[in-house]
């Protein structure tokens, strides 16, 4: 019997072998290497690739990338530990502020062309990388929110796009021809379902109260049930009330598939908020943006703040201030950088003097990223996490209609009052 | 106490009797198998529709004229740049993390039921204590350590931390199993002379076949389908290590699209998983216990 199980001892051995050669093998000490973790995976991570290799070309380094949505948790482990890569896609500006407390993030002051680089990017985007002072973060990738996309078929509004919420309530229901709804929403996105609806809140709150109450909201210093917040709020359930097939319906759809029904026969709705990358999603990646589909500007509601955009991006860190990641680093930001990436489509820049973007369409919203005269970043993402998260999956159960706008935003201030407490 | 003995699976003419006493049994059996699997058939259902027709209706209308099918789930996975390599770095992870603990736990479970020791039972109850110590907890102590001794990132690394995750559980039920077996085998062999080694080699190990098949399948299942413990102990150093489930879950791009490759994915990672246990299901069925005193 004990025949049949010495096989076991061998491979013990063979394991222990291997063992030792996979101690022997070097851990990412060439200096040559530059690790690099994003969040872009798949056709953004080829992006992103391309963008690095005329840089490998001309400085024989090489870069490590590996892509994970999971970066915040990389990033816990690492930063108490220092097991660190060179370079990394952070989470938000709150924890970029944390790491350069902590001593982790390297300073870009004296690595980037600060000049240049100062001239070239949207200010607010700047501002957004610095902490106490220094600059520690950059955008490598911008997005930008709360854009209205039409089927050019139904109506075109390029000519004249409704600048006020009342304009594109009416000129919406003059057209609506045989469209089944005015709105399509769709907000499922998995473990992270809710978010689309979170856009529509800050998008609403910007052009309702401004960039000043909005930031404030944000930061947790307006309370979820100031009436600021509520009349959001509602204006959304407003929206969600003239939704393609209801709020149960809303919570149920892809939010990549949400804007479908626009090109169906009759179509389903007239009008769908989402942001810029969505022209490479769903049906909208095999159409010609532009000239089958379009999309307007999130239009003014109190007249008094029309100038603030809502945008989104990428931030990313230095944690090894080695020869080769201070040249990719100051690399990335260039125009010439900046030109591959937003040419791959679907990726916005931050760099004004990036322009070669494949349609009118991402120019035009490169261009309001990067001209933007006020520029207020996703606020949900700039909460702290367990903020967002309540945030997300409330508006789920406000969208679905199993909660009122009281109890969602009474629930939310309870979080709120945890949340922002000062760490421990 | 051979291989090829003749076990309870040849029941002979009593079987047709003992179907029909059972029919209730295998009824409920049946169905409740059948409710079991269907999600995982929808799945499958789903890993071959378009993306467009997967989330617009449920996955039982496809089963329904007009048929519309596709490969392209499948192709687009296993085009992914990295998947072989990928692949191949998973069989590296789990077979050696699979095997190390269940060796050191087979050892550990036989002194713990049939040596005498001082402190045997704290001993005991400690390491089946360290059952309740959740694996997020240990991942930053555990990453400075590795650190420090400059395996972070190798196959090393993650073999030591599955087969730590690994042992509490495996002792448990090994030792609990060891501690079935009949004392009068180790006695009588003790009387011939046989060592402990002898014994646990030519006695408890051959015995706890089935028990030890069982382990191999949870332990091989929890490394294979492992995503947390891969990426902190080896993406941050050395991304070309990295075991499937980081490309599976690389599918998804940070905008959350391309959810509709999970399906296809899934099924693919499950493959080998699957052979594994069809391979391993003999050793479940056989009783190697029953008249081993006797022989």
């Amino acid at each position: 019997m004990a025949r049949r199980f010495r096989w076991f001892l061998p491979l013990v051995v063979i394991a222990l072998v291997m063992a030792a050669c996979g101690t022997s093998t070097p851990s990412g000490a060439d200096p040559k290497t530059v690790t690099v973790i994003g969040t872009w995976t798949d056709a953004e991570q080829d992006a992103f690739l391309a963008m690095v290799k005329p840089w490998e070309t001309d400085t024989g380094n090489k870069v490590k990338y590996q892509g994970t949505r999971s970066i915040n948790d990389i990033l816990a482990a690492g930063i108490p530990t220092g097991v660190l890569p060179d370079l990394a896609g952070l989470p938000g500006p709150g924890q970029m502020a944390e790491y350069a407390k902590a001593g982790a993030l390297q300073p870009l002051d004296e690595v980037l062309d600060i000049g240049t680089y100062t001239d070239e990017t949207s200010p607010a985007l700047v501002d957004l990388g610095k902490s106490d002072g220094k600059t520690y973060g950059i955008f490598i990738k911008a997005a930008l929110k709360g854009l209205i996309y039409y089927n050019t078929a139904s109506h075109d509004y390029s000519a004249s796009p409704p600048a006020t919420w009342d304009e594109l309530i009416s000129q919406g229901q003059a057209n609506m021809g045989d469209a089944d709804s005015l709105w399509c929403v769709g907000i499922e996105s998995g473990d992270a379902s809710g978010w689309p609806a979170t856009d529509w809140i800050e998008n609403i709150l910007l052009r309702q109260s401004g960039p000043e109450v909005y930031n404030d909201w944000w930061a947790g210093k307006v309370k979820w049930t100031d009436p600021k917040i509520k009349a959001a709020f509602d204006l959304y359930m407003d929206v969600v009330k003239n939704t393609y097939g209801g709020g149960t319906n809303a919570v149920a759809t892809k939010f990549e598939l949400a804007g479908d029904p626009l090109f169906k026969s009759p179509p389903g709705c007239e009008f769908f908020e989402q942001a810029n990358f969505m022209s490479g999603l769903g049906k909208f990646a095999d159409l010609k943006a532009g000239t089958d589909f379009n999309a307007f500007p999130f239009p003014a509601i109190n007249p008094d703040y029309t100038k603030a955009v809502e945008g989104a991006g990428d931030l990313f860190g230095m944690f090894h201030a080695t020869d080769a990641a201070k040249s990719l680093m100051k690399y990335l930001v260039t125009a010439k950088a900046q030109d591959i990436w937003v040419k791959a489509g679907g990726a916005l820049s931050a760099n004004k003097n990036a322009t070669s973007y494949p349609d009118d369409f991402s120019k035009n919203a490169g261009a309001a990223v990067a001209n933007a005269e006020q520029f207020v970043f996703d606020a949900s993402d700039l909460m702290p996490s367990a903020m967002n998260a309540a945030f997300w999956s409330h508006l789920v159960s406000l969208t679905s209609g199993s909660e009122t706008v009281d109890e969602a935003l009474k629930a939310l201030q309870t979080v709120a009052d945890d949340a922002y407490k000062p760490a421990a | 106490m051979t291989a090829t003995s003749p076990g309870l699976d040849q029941a002979g003419p009593e079987q047709g009797w003992f179907a029909r006493q059972h029919i209730g049994l295998h009824t409920a059996l049946i169905v409740l198998m059948v409710i079991w699997a269907i999600p995982t058939f929808g799945l499958f259902v789903n890993s071959f529709r378009p993306a467009t027709e997967a989330f617009g209706t449920g996955w039982w209308s496809a089963l329904f004229p007009p048929y519309n099918f596709t490969f392209e789930n499948y192709a687009h996975v296993l085009g992914q740049s990295n998947i072989g390599t990928n692949f191949l770095n998973s069989l590296f992870i789990s077979i050696p993390a699979t095997v190390i603990p269940i060796f050191v736990a087979a050892f550990a479970a036989y002194a713990f039921s049939w040596m005498e020791f001082p402190g045997r039972n704290i001993l005991f109850v400690v390491v089946v204590g360290l059952l309740v110590v959740p694996l997020q907890a240990t991942l930053i102590p555990v990453l400075s350590l590795f650190a420090s001794w400059g395996i972070a990132g190798t196959f090393l690394a993650v073999w030591l931390a599955h087969t730590a995750y690994g042992l509490p559980f495996a002792i448990y039920l090994l030792r609990n199993f060891m501690g079935s077996l009949p004392r009068e085998v180790f006695e009588s062999a003790a009387i011939d002379g046989a060592s402990s080694v002898t014994s646990f080699f030519r006695l408890a190990l051959p015995m706890s076949v089935p028990a030890i098949a069982a382990l191999a399948i949870f332990q091989f299942l929890f490394v294979w389908n492992d995503l947390l413990v891969a990426l902190i102990y080896i993406s941050i150093v050395n991304p070309d290590n990295l075991p499937l489930t980081v490309s599976i879950a690389g599918l998804v791009t940070s905008q959350g699209a391309g959810t509709e490759f999970l399906g296809a994915a899934a099924f693919i990672s499950m493959a080998l998983p699957l052979i594994v246990f069809f391979g391993l299901q003999r050793f479940f069925v056989r009783g190697i216990v029953g008249g081993s005193v006797k022989g």
